[in-house]
């Protein structure tokens, strides 16, 4: 029996492009590779927003080197088909045409990561890896996640949210909404990644700035009481009717206490975990050093967040933990986890193999439960006419 | 921390209580080439240390920029902070360049000056001739005076094939050319505030000369000449450069 192809898509026009390669390349294609069941094929996204397809894509030096610009110049874009499955095809004299058996989305960010990717392949009613369009959705939103959460019961800091335009136009009345929250406080834009934008704030002349900052790079700002006596830990989750978690992970934070860009990526922290696991734990605790109720606790959230957010196949849920009154807070929920967090899963005796593998089994099987919804109705709407 | 000054966001770092004292890095480099004498000073001043337009995590300016709009920009950033009383300004290389037309122009004040290394005395510098001329073969790139994390990232661009730009930044390379080119003599000659100036005399970069002939032009001013081949006089001569400073900025 041949193998199933299994594109793998990474890239796009993201801030975290780059990180995506790391993904795609170290933690999902090269282990695929070894696989007896699917195939890998290499599907990238560049900056512009062109696919591209190629065996040499599955080469980390191509990007590392800087060569991939000059080497796309050379290459024809893919030609997408829809409807009925995914066709991918590669223009020219003699066109070449693959049917995909599934997808396997490995963006970050924008234009992937934030649903976009998901709806797309939903269109195209193919079986693909990971969390659907709305569960992405609402997880690049940090107040809309936030929402969904409480109404769950589940314990999120304090927040209030509002549109950039908003503050722009009447500074006072987002003032006042804001009155009812104690400093120190975080401002954040809700759909950005990576720090980028985020503040700690101790007065209201701070705060006032970092709602500027904040509203320079996105349209939408949350405003949350800081956790004090702050304990972070990470959680990846697979699973779609019955998710399972990974190991809770604490990772090191910086001495501003706020885990930023740099520790996190080009440190190689969090996201960055791609390259190994020793330097990915070089910067975490893997298991988190919790005292056991806590641990339980925080794994028991991350599920139960999990379920609310309607995720599926995989994600990460971010946690903050009061260490002194042992409350457990969802902060945050990643559809799409830098590397997989195949350093996690290994160590909780997954290998980077069976890790890919049982991503695209559970593709696979969301996919057939999907078939049987009913999704057409007969009507006589058309007969009026 | 970031503010948005000019619709454009700036990194800052500020650190300490007590009198304020600005520092100003050079070309390419960042806030944090400043770290050691911020963790230094901030025991005695409140220390506001920025990247630049252009630089470490600030963004690049729209159009290509002079020292004078620089330095508009930093009187702009200071407002935002509300800082309305600089006591001292410390400036490396073009940082330092900067400071000196910023205070001519009375754009910045401050009561006191620091030059380390400090780059404005155009004439006399090979600086300019060797970068157009090695942007002109760009096998063969002189890059003592970039910070060392620069000068790698710089190394594997221009022997990868990302493209040849000797200045980093490709969006910059009209600001580095109006900065580079503005000669600050007339401006140094000008100022009247007590001014520390330490420079290296085996510097590639900037020629002890050049540090000579900023302690001729400015009347209150003391040469302070180490023994050393390193453009980045706050990194190698760390110990002695903190102490030099604080002393001066404490008479
Ligand atoms: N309410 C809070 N109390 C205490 N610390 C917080 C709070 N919110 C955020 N932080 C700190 O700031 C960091 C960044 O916040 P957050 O995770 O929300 O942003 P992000 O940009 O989505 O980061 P990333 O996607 O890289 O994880 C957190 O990892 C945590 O260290
Ligand atoms: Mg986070």
């Amino acid at each position: 029996m041949s193998k199933t192809k299994v594109a793998v898509i990474f890239g796009s026009r993201s801030a975290e492009h780059d990180v995506s390669i790391v993904t795609a390349i170290a933690s999902i294609i090269k282990p695929l590779e070894l696989s007896a069941i699917y195939e890998p094929v290499p599907v990238y996204i560049d900056k512009q927003g062109r696919w591209f397809s190629h065996p040499r894509l599955k080469d980390i030096a191509l990007y590392t080197t800087g060569q991939i610009d000059d080497f796309l110049s050379k290459q024809k874009p893919l030609l997408l088909q829809m409807g009925g499955g995914m066709k991918i095809t590669w223009p020219g004299i003699k066109p070449k045409s693959v049917k995909l058996g599934a997808v396997f989305p490995a963006t970050h960010g924008t234009h992937g990561e934030d649903g976009e990717l998901a709806g797309t392949l939903e269109m195209a009613n193919v079986p693909y890896v990971g969390c659907d369009m709305p569960s992405s959705v609402i997880a690049m939103d940090k107040a809309l996640a936030k929402t969904i959460a409480s109404y769950e019961g589940i314990p999120t800091p304090k927040y209030v949210w509002f549109y950039s335009r908003d503050f722009m136009g009447d500074n006072d009345s987002v003032l006042t909404k804001l009155s009812g929250l104690t400093y120190p406080l975080f401002v954040k834009p809700v759909h950005l990644g990576s720090s980028i934008a985020i503040s700690k704030v101790n007065s209201a002349k701070e705060l006032i700035n970092a709602i500027e900052v904040a509203a320079h790079y996105d349209d939408k700002i949350i405003v949350e009481e800081a956790i004090n006596n702050l304990i972070e830990v990470t959680v990846p989750i697979m699973g779609n009717a019955s998710p399972k978690a990974a190991l809770v992970e604490q990772p090191i934070l910086n001495s501003d206490n706020v885990f930023d860009f740099e520790s996190k990526y080009i440190r190689q922290g969090k996201k960055g975990g791609a390259k190994s696991s020793e330097s990915a734990q070089g910067y975490s605790k893997l298991p988190a050093d919790l005292p056991k109720e806590l641990y339980a606790a925080a794994e028991e959230l991350a599920i139960k967040t999990y379920k609310a957010i309607g995720c599926s196949g995989i994600a990460r849920v971010d946690l903050l933990i009061d260490s002194k009154t042992k409350k457990v807070y969802f902060n945050e929920i990643n559809p799409m986890p830098g590397s997989l967090y195949a350093h996690n899963w290994k160590k909780s005796g997954l290998s980077n193999l069976k890790l890919a593998e049982n991503l695209i089994d559970l593709a696979l099987e969301r996919f057939k439960a999907k078939q049987k919804l009913t999704t057409t109705f007969k009507t006589t709407y058309l007969k009026q006419y | 921390m970031k503010v948005i000054v000019d619709n454009l966001a700036v990194n800052y770092e500020l650190k300490g209580k007590g009198k304020v004292v600005l520092l100003l890095h050079g070309w390419a480099d960042n806030h944090q080439t400043f770290s050691r004498l911020i963790s230094y000073l901030s025991s005695k001043y409140a220390v506001v240390a920025l990247d630049l337009p252009g630089f470490g995590e600030s963004e690049t300016p729209r159009q290509a920029w002079n020292l004078d709009n620089y330095a508009d920009f930093i009187a702009s950033f200071l407002t935002k902070l509300s800082i309305e009383n600089i006591y001292a300004i410390i400036g490396h290389s073009n940082g330092g360049a900067l400071a000196i037309r910023g205070l001519s122009r009375g754009v910045l004040k401050a009561d006191k000056l620091v030059l380390l290394a400090s780059a404005g005395v155009r004439n006399s510098q090979p600086l300019k001739r060797v970068i157009t001329k090695s942007v002109a073969k760009a096998g063969k790139v002189t890059t003592f005076w970039l910070p060392k994390s620069t000068r790698q990232s710089l190394r594997s661009k221009l022997y990868g094939t990302v493209g040849s730009d000797m200045l980093v930044v490709p969006e910059l390379s009209k600001t580095f050319k109006l900065t580079v080119a503005q000669d600050v003599q007339a401006d140094a000659a000008k100022l009247k505030l007590p001014t520390l100036i330490i420079n290296a005399d085996n510097d590639p970069a900037i020629p002890a000369k050049d540090g000579e002939r900023f302690h001729y032009l400015i009347k209150h001013s003391k040469l302070k000449m180490l023994n050393g081949n390193d453009h980045f006089i706050h990194h190698q001569y760390a110990n002695t450069i903190n102490q030099e400073i604080s002393e001066f900025l404490s008479q």
